[in-house]
């Protein structure tokens, strides 16, 4: 029974956080410009992240190692280098674009500006990450997350038209008036969000963290192959409710206040409440993930004492370092830049960099010196090497599509 | 020499300020562009007063306000295009007179709702939707 209950709370935490700004972002914008014609790519996404997500859990419970920690010393200290300085700073990008999502999900509930919120979402983000527990910081916010439900909720209250839903789903394809780089673009902008860079580094570090052994490997497999598919639900729920009430009125999502309006149209007050407390809890909650991610590759990769399962004086580095990617983040956001461009360029610069972050986790899992007898088997092989492939061609195309469609305009 | 370098350096400036149209068809564009961002934002508009006894007054407050700083941001930017020629000139001055409209409307109702709430949402919905249906026709036919 406690088992029991102990996978059940770890997949509904798994659910809640999934979502964060990016998925939010992502999802809202591509719903209300292209319907649900680029569904197929949260499917593919999620498909993906569980397939490496399950790998890196692998990696954390029977090496006792966080992926990170393996990079450096699989590759040598140059490749090791080269990823380090790619995800170090998609991070700190993606830290900046959570703070001023959780600030801009304030904002909506005060209507006080977010500018003012931003310092203070950054200083309890860094108290929490000092102070409280990792397995109860986990759980706090990725169970509040689960309020983003309400996004199905709502899709169900505005009564859209399910089958031209699914018409547009299984064509895909661009609509009349949207070109097809620009369609790919956010294909790619999508795919960045559904298998952002920091969940792996969270996910394994996290093992480390909660001490996983071979016991866990359950628990650690049920949360990824149940609760991301169920978070990939949410993100389709999100882009639904954009399709059914912008597509038609041509609206292009373009801030936080806009996204959450579907919801307040089809659930009402209570709805806009419980959307925007989801909001909030996603966006902190991956602030706090997405900080400690950067305080656990740049630790691990230097070989310093890292992680919450000793006390700050004792990873003073590591948490130097989450101190200073959240002052730097917290500098970007109050320059005034819109978050939400901040978060469609971390989406596209975290898809340009995904090989880079997915091919280490592929290589440690399937090296006997690590695994033992826990290596990938041929169908993990064949699903994560054709992942590879997407990813280098997703790498390469990204930047170029970014430019020649002004960023998906 | 140094006058003339400053003089250039002005005329840049300004130059860079008022981003000019190569061509008519440029010009065209940039309308049909702006068009469609003003129709946007007047249309989330009207979605919005359209569910206002649903929507509580703080979020109502900063959704208006985002689409007031969006509309007047694109009238601004498009008012400082310089039309290439006469015809184009024309062109600007028929958008900018919808696109003003649609700042003057969506400015009104964020005063309505910092005071209280809008005043009569069906007439708002009414205008709004007029103001989204001229924009999408222009940007349909110069897009």
């Amino acid at each position: 029974m406690k088992k029991f209950l102990g996978i059940t709370l770890g997949i509904l935490t798994a659910i809640g956080g999934f979502v964060d700004i990016g998925d939010l972002v992502a999802n809202a914008l591509v719903g209300s410009r292209f319907g649900m014609s680029l569904a197929w790519v949260v499917l593919l996404g999620v498909l993906g992240i569980c397939v490496f997500a399950e790998m890196s859990g692998r990696i954390a419970a029977v090496s006792r190692r966080a992926v990170f920690d393996l990079v450096r010393e699989r590759l040598g200290p140059r490749a090791g280098l080269v990823n380090l300085g790619a995800s170090f700073l998609i991070l700190a990008l993606t830290v900046a674009a959570e703070i001023g999502g959780a600030a801009l999900a304030l904002e909506l509930a005060t209507g006080v500006d977010y500018l003012v919120w931003v310092p203070a979402v950054a200083f309890a983000a860094w108290l929490v990450m000092w102070r409280v527990k990792f397995e109860t910081l986990e759980r706090v916010f990725g169970l509040a997350g689960l309020a983003l439900v309400i996004f199905i909720v709502a899709l169900w209250q505005l009564g859209p038209d399910w089958g031209q839903l699914w018409e547009q789903a299984t064509r895909p394809a661009p609509p009349r008036d949207e070109g097809l780089p620009t369609y790919f673009y956010y294909a790619i902008a999508l795919l960045g969000g559904a298998m952002t860079p920091y969940e792996v580094f969270f996910f394994s570090s996290g093992g480390v963290e909660e001490k996983w052994t071979r016991r866990d490997l359950s628990v650690a497999r049920a949360n990824v192959l149940v609760g991301f598919p169920l978070g990939g639900l949410l993100s389709l729920a999100i882009a639904a409710c954009a399709a059914t009430v912008f597509l038609p009125a041509h609206v292009q999502v373009d801030s936080l206040g806009q996204m959450v309006l579907p919801v307040a149209l089809g659930a009402g007050q209570v709805g806009l409440a419980l959307v925007i407390l989801g909001v909030f809890a996603a966006t902190f909650g991956a602030t706090l993930e997405v900080a400690l991610s950067s305080g656990y590759s740049l630790s691990q990769y230097f070989g310093w004492q890292w992680g919450k399962f000793v006390r700050p004086r004792e990873a003073a580095r590591f948490h130097a370092t989450i101190l200073v990617v959240v002052i730097v983040a917290t500098a970007l956001v109050l320059t005034t830049i819109d978050p939400i461009m901040v978060t469609e360029y971390s989406l596209v610069f975290a898809a340009a960099a995904l090989p880079l972050t997915y091919l280490p986790v592929l290589l440690i899992a399937n090296d006997r010196d690590y695994m033992q007898d826990k290596v990938n088997g041929r169908f993990s092989n064949t699903l994560g090497t054709a992942f590879m492939i997407l990813l280098i061609v997703v790498s390469i195309a990204a930047i170029p599509l970014m430019l020649a469609t002004k960023a998906g305009q | 020499m140094r006058r003339r370098w400053a003089a250039g350096l002005a005329v840049a400036l300004v130059a860079g300020c008022s981003s000019p149209a190569w061509n008519d068809r440029d010009y065209e564009l940039k309308a049909a562009e702006s068009a469609e961002a003003v129709g946007s934002a007047v249309e989330a508009v009207r979605l919005a007063v359209g569910g206002d006894g649903r929507l509580t007054r703080p979020y109502l407050k900063v959704l208006l306000t985002g689409a007031a700083e969006q509309v007047q941001g694109v009238n601004d930017q498009f008012g400082g295009v310089q039309p290439p020629s006469e015809r184009a000139r024309r062109l600007g001055e028929r958008l900018l007179e919808v696109t003003e409209r649609a700042e003057k409307a969506v400015a009104g109702l964020l005063t309505e709702v910092r005071r209280d709430r809008v005043a009569d949402p069906a007439g708002a919905v009414r205008e709004l939707a007029g103001l989204g249906r001229t924009l999408r026709r222009f940007q349909e036919e110069h897009g």
